[in-house]
Order: structure tokens, then sequence, then C-alpha cells
């Protein structure tokens, strides 16, 4: 009797999901209501956990309670450490959300609501749940194996190394592009520039009791640094309203792309208790709130959806990024269906910390879903909008004019209605100068979260504190992965490095410190300052790079999963990865193929680079812009060179993979796994509280 | 009534725990906790020495994604 009443509610769950999915792709004309993609989003999860993830843990990966986990059998306190579920839980959701499920789908709005929606639920539930989960598994087998380790061992060492070297560019790229979001979210902005600044000196503050005062005392630190922060945001007002302060703090592009450079370096080369962990504290919490926060807003609220299903730009001439929706949908959404860093997370700290092999599945697969939702939570902010309003803050000022006159006439002329006086209003009353040609999607979401937040608490008399807490949190947790990231790339440099001169490889060695520090900063500032001074505003050609490489991880860790389950002779389910994989090489492939050789400027890095040669050949370039335009150029050929270097080396990756999965199928070779040796746990079941959890 | 008021406050100390154990607040405790089920032959670490020792080990490696 249970299990039919069971069956029939989740029968009832699966029909509510699919009846919102049917509204949100059938609707058309009048605005939709926000509480149709949040039915969507909860009861298509719900579903694939119940069902896809429990197929999964059960056939494909069949997870065994009885063997010892490496928290079990290595437990020394330390990076072993068994961690009840929830907790492991909350710690990688915290470690695997980042800005790109909130910036992507920002950004993919331009196509409408419904491609970018459709592919946040079903590429999370068939991509980036499953290989979260495998990957999680697949390492948990390994005693905590990384990545790089399990192709080198599983695949092949050529493998290991394509994966090492794809981790190392992926991060530059992320960390340029990054970085390039928070520039255009404080460019001419002193309220916003001031907060972020001023957590500065309150990470330091923090770094210091934490280490001297009250060592490791986080929760307490924390609280201090939050009440700090949310006092500088309201401070931010003052500072903008002073015409001294304001000016002090009124930052070029280019000026706050060297300012971020310095800071990436100083947090690098700086004691990590100092700068960089206090930070990542402060931030931890912050995100946590702010995502709360607009789940329980969108909830409240449940504004109305402006945007329509479809827009025009589904024909590859958008304004936000220039291509057709496939692949660039897939592309530009990214982390929000579909991560491959989070990989990295699968297997690295979070398999060290569980308890029990069935606790992957709600880790592995139950956090992305999460990721996930937040993705789609991005999605109903950024079109909650009106679609002028939308367009007028992520087009350049090259396709939309500079002038709010200008903006408004051309988004106009699209179909979408806006007038000069909705954006100088708008700009007033969050608080800012101007919101126009705000490109790279933090703006446009900080407006719609305000939005929403000022609709549950304070009315439009909060709409600029609310704004400025988004983009305070934004830009916060952005800066958290950039200086995180930028001392990961310093040991990566530095491990590479020690291989040809052993000193260099010290990582408390001082000049080795510094100049792998300025390597790596180099190296995405290089992006960074390419971005800023692009005069399509940068987002258009670096975020489809970073999408690109992203995507390229993911099938990376497809391929070992793949091989994996090919080893473990679980054939008949091996579509399960093998899907996902053959669709992420796909994507990233097309997505490589035109962002080097499309004819169109717009797409094309090197028809972009030979359109603005033959502007200078052809005297159409006055004589003070041309050394301008030929560093252009460059950029434009650097970017087609290391988007074509990523797409080969997945390529060979994928070749060799191919030939190990027919060598294994047609038996001509007896597959070797590289798994721990099994040990029966000691713990009897349910007992994992007591082993540290805390249950 | 008092039901509800235990109920309330073994919910609230869960949470308490939670929170601490999800930011690390209590990382020493249960670094102790480890050490002395172990039975490990050297003294423990003092809470300076450790907290230094874990953000060391948590920060050379991809602990915060994109």
């Amino acid at each position: 009797m249970k299990r039919i009443f069971a069956i029939a509610a989740w029968g009832l769950v699966a029909l509510a999901g699919a009846g919102a999915l049917a509204a949100i792709a059938q609707h058309r004309g009048e605005s939709l209501n926000a509480t149709w993609f949040i039915v969507a989003a909860v009861c298509c999860f719900l579903v694939a956990y119940r069902l896809y993830s429990s197929f999964i843990a059960a056939k494909l990966l069949a997870l065994d309670d009885t063997r010892a986990t490496p928290a079990e059998r290595r437990d020394d306190g330390r990076d072993y450490v068994p961690t009840n579920k929830w907790i492991l839980f909350g710690h990688h959701f915290a470690a695997i959300a980042g800005p790109g499920p909130l910036v992507g789908p920002t950004l993919a709005a331009q196509f409408g609501y419904l491609p970018g929606t459709l592919w946040l639920i079903a590429g999370a539930a068939f991509g980036g749940c499953v290989q979260d989960f495998v990957i999680l598994f697949c390492s948990i087998r390994r005693d905590g194996k990384s990545l790089g380790e399990m192709a080198r061992e599983e695949v092949s060492r050529r493998g290991g190394f394509i994966a090492q070297i794809a981790v190392l560019a992926i991060m530059i790229i992320l960390l340029g592009v990054v970085a390039l979001v928070v520039v255009n979210a404080l460019k001419s902005s002193p309220w916003a520039t001031f907060t972020l600044a001023a957590t500065i000196p309150i990470a330091l503050l923090l770094g210091v009791y934490l280490r001297f005062l009250r060592p490791g005392r986080v929760l307490e630190a924390s609280l201090i640094g939050v009440g700090l922060v949310v006092f500088v945001v309201v401070a931010g007002k003052w500072v903008a309203e002073s015409p001294a302060w304001a000016h002090a703090f009124t930052l070029s592009g280019v000026a706050l792309a060297f300012a971020i450079i310095a800071y990436g370096f100083a947090a690098s080369a700086l004691p990590v208790w100092l700068l960089l962990a206090p930070r990542d504290y402060l931030s931890a919490f912050i995100k946590a709130g702010a995502i709360f926060s607009l789940a329980a807003g969108i909830l409240l609220v449940r504004p109305d959806v402006h945007m329509p299903a479809l827009t025009r730009f589904v024909d590859g001439t958008g304004p936000v990024f220039a291509g057709k929706i496939f692949p660039f949908c897939f592309i530009t959404i990214a982390c929000g269906a579909v991560s491959g860093f989070h990989s990295l997370i699968s297997s690295g700290t979070t398999p060290k910390m569980i308890v029990r092999e069935s606790h992957a599945r709600l880790i592995g697969y139950g956090a992305m879903l999460m990721e996930s939702f937040v993705g789609v939570m991005a999605m109903v902010a950024a079109c909650a909008m009106t679609p002028g309003v939308y367009f007028a803050i992520n087009s350049p000022a090259s396709i939309v004019g500079g002038t709010p006159e200008a903006a408004a006439t051309t988004i106009s002329s699209w179909g979408y209605p806006l007038t000069a006086q909705t954006m100088t209003g708008l700009a007033h009353a969050v608080g800012e100068q101007t919101l126009l040609n705000r490109a790279g999607g933090a703006p446009s979401l900080a407006v719609g979260m305000a939005q929403i937040f000022s609709n549950t608490i304070g009315g439009e008399r909060l709409l600029s504190i609310w704004y400025h807490f988004a983009i305070m949190f934004e830009a916060l947790f952005i800066l958290t992965v950039l200086d995180a990231g930028t001392r990961v790339g310093r040991f990566m440099i530095q491990e590479l490095g020690g291989r040809v001169w052993k000193p260099f490889g010290r990582t408390s060695w001082m000049p080795g410190i510094l100049i792998s520090s300025a390597l790596i900063v180099a190296a995405w500032g290089y992006f960074l300052y390419q971005g800023v001074v692009d005069p399509l505003g940068g987002i258009n050609s670096l975020w489809p790079l970073f999408g690109i490489s992203n995507q390229l991880l993911a099938a990376v860790a497809l391929v070992l999963a793949t091989t994996i389950l090919l080893k473990m002779k679980r054939t008949r389910w091996v579509w399960v990865t093998l899907a996902p994989m053959a669709w992420l090489v796909t994507i990233t492939m097309t997505a490589s193929w035109q962002k080097i050789f499309d004819a169109n400027p717009r797409i094309g890095f090197l028809a972009q680079a030979n359109a603005l040669a033959a502007q200078i050949a052809g005297g159409a370039v006055p004589a003070e812009k041309i050394a301008e335009t030929q560093r252009v150029i460059f950029n434009q050929r650097l970017d087609a060179a290391v988007t074509a270097v990523l797409a080969l080396m997945i390529l060979v990756l994928v070749v060799e993979a191919i030939i190990q999965w027919t060598s294994i199928l047609m038996r001509r070779q007896e597959p070797v796994l590289h798994e721990a040796p099994y040990v029966a746990t000691r713990w009897a079941a349910g007992a994992e509280g007591a082993a540290g959890g805390g249950d | 009534m008092r039901g509800i008021r235990e109920r309330f406050l073994r919910a609230a100390k869960a949470m308490w725990r939670g929170v601490r154990e999800w930011c690390g607040d209590s990382a020493y405790e249960r670094y102790l906790r480890a050490q002395a089920t172990r039975c490990a032959a050297g003294r423990p670490l003092s809470p300076q020495k450790f907290y230094m020792e874990q953000l060391n080990r948590r920060y050379s490696r991809p602990n915060r994604c994109c």
C-alpha cells in the first residue's frame, strides 16, 4: 500500500514538472510568472534525483556501503576526515558554487528564457550531475586521487598530462574572464568600487584575528566580517554622494584591471592566513545568505518574466555575444548545467571526507542539482527585467551607442521598446551614474536581484542598497575565486618549474613564490587587459573561450569516467557517461571551429583580425588608432591559437581513449583497474555520525 | 509544550553544530578527537599551528570553482 502511495506521489511530481515545462515551452505573448520556472525546475530535479541518480547508484556504479571509504581507512583528522553527509553536502556545494551559474544564464538570456532554462534542467540532470557523481565515486575508490592522477593511471600517461595542462589553461582563462566581469561591474561606480575595496582591510583584520587572537574561530570572525561588510555597503552611498570621495573611487576599466592584477599578485604571494583565507570565509557566508535570499525573494515576489521565450537573436546576431543558439547557448550557460571544473572538487577534498559510498549520490548528484537551480534563479532574475533594459545593460557601446538616447533608439528598433528616461531613471534609482554598456552579466543580475529584494523588503527606497549589496556579493565571491585560483595556479607553475630546476618547486622559497605568482598573474592579467580594451566589450570574445575550455575539461572528465566504466565491465550502461561526453565534444568542437574560422568578424577570431587588418591597409583607421588596432588583431589571433590548442588536446585524448575502449571491447587486453583494494567497513550501518560527522 | 521546547532546542543545537562543522569552526576539536581515538604517539598540534597547517593544505589545490 505504501509503495502504491509513493508511486502515486512521484507520478504527481512528474506530472507537475511536465506541466510546468509545457507551460514554459508553449507560452507566447504576455509575460509569464516565475512560479512556472520554479515548479518546473524543482519537480524535474526531484524526479531526476529519485530515479536517474538511484539508477546510476545501483546499476552503473553499484555503490557498496560495506566497503570502507578513504575517510575511514586513512582517518587522520586533517585531510581524511569522516564527515556527516549533510555537512559534506554543504562543503561540496560551497566549493562548486561559483559565479558561472549566475553569469552564464544571465548572458544566455539574450536568446530568450526558453533555451537556457531547458538546457539548465536537462544538462544538469543528464550531464553535469552525472559527471560530478561518477568522478566522485571513481576518486573514492582510489583513495581520493585527483583527476590528473586518475587520467594518467586509467587512460594513459599522455591523458594525465593533457588533463594537467588543460586545468592550468582553463584556470588562466577562467581567472581573466571572471576578473573582467568584476571590472565591468565596478567601472565608473564609486559606490561599488569603495565597497569592494573596503572588503580588503576587513579581510586583513579578520586574518589577524584568526591567526593571533582566536586561532581557527571561523564562525565568530565571519560574523564580525559580515557585519562590517553590510556597514561598508551602506557607507558606499556616502562615498558616492561626496564629490571628493566619489572622484577618488571612480576608476576607468584599465585602472581597475591593473588594481585587480596587483591584488591577485598580493593574494598569491602573501601568507594565506592574511588575505585569502579570511576573504574566503567571509565570501562563503555572504554567498550562502545571498543565494538563499534570492530563492526566498523569488518565491515571495513571484515576479513576471518579461523576456520572450525566444528572441530574434537565436539567429546569431545577438548584441551581448555573437553566435547561433547551437552551440553558443550551451557554451555560454556552461557551469550552470555542466562544469568541468567540478571534477577537480569531486576528485579533491570531498572524496577524502565521505563516510559511505552511498553518500556520493546526495553529494555528487544532489549538489550539482542545487547549483543548476541557482542558474535557473539567475535566469529568472535576468528575464524579470524588461528586454529593452536587459539589452541596454549588456550590449557594448559599439553596437547600441554610448548614450541613453542612442541605445533607446537602437534597442527599440529591434522590437524591444525602451526610452532614454527609463535608463537614466533606473541608473538614478540604483545609485549609479549609468547602467549602459555594462557587459558581463553582473550588473544586470544585480538589477534583477535588487528589484526582487526591494519588492520583498524596503520597496523602491532600498533599491540602491540592494543593488550594491548584489554587486558586492558577486564581486566578492569572484575575487575569492580569483585569489584562490591564482594561488593554485602558482603551485602548478612551481610544480612544473620544479621539474626543470628543483629549488623553483619549493613552495616556501621566496624568489620562486614571487616569480611563479608574477607568471600566473601576468597570464590571466593579459586576458583581462585584452578584454578591457576590446572595442566589443571583451565578453563577446572571452566568455565563449571560457565556456569552451570549461566544457572541454568536462569532456576530459567524462572520457575518464567512460574508460573506468568499461574497465569495470559496465558496458551495458556506459551510455550514461558516453552520451553527455559525445554531446560535449560535439558542442565544443563546433564552437571552437566557429570561433576560429567563421567568416563573420563578430564570431570568428581570424575573420575579425583579417577585417581589422584590411581596415588598416585600406587607410580606414586613423593614424593614432593604428597601434591599438594592431594590438586587437594580435589578441584575436592569440585567442584563435588558444582555442585551437585546447580543441587539439581534447581530440588527442578522445582518440587515445577510443583506441583503448576498442581494445577493451575487442578483448585484446585485460583491463587493469587501479582501485584501492576492498576493505570491509568496521562501522555499523548508521554509525557514521559517531565516526565524526555528528549526525 | 515541554516536548515542543525540547525538540526545538535539540534542533537548534544540531543546527549550530552543523554550521560550526560546515564553516570549519570545530575543525580543531575534531582533530583532537581523531588524535585521541588513534592514540597517536606525538603531542597534538597547538590550535594556532593546526589552523595554519590546515589553511596551507586547503589552499594548495583547487577548492573554489567557477
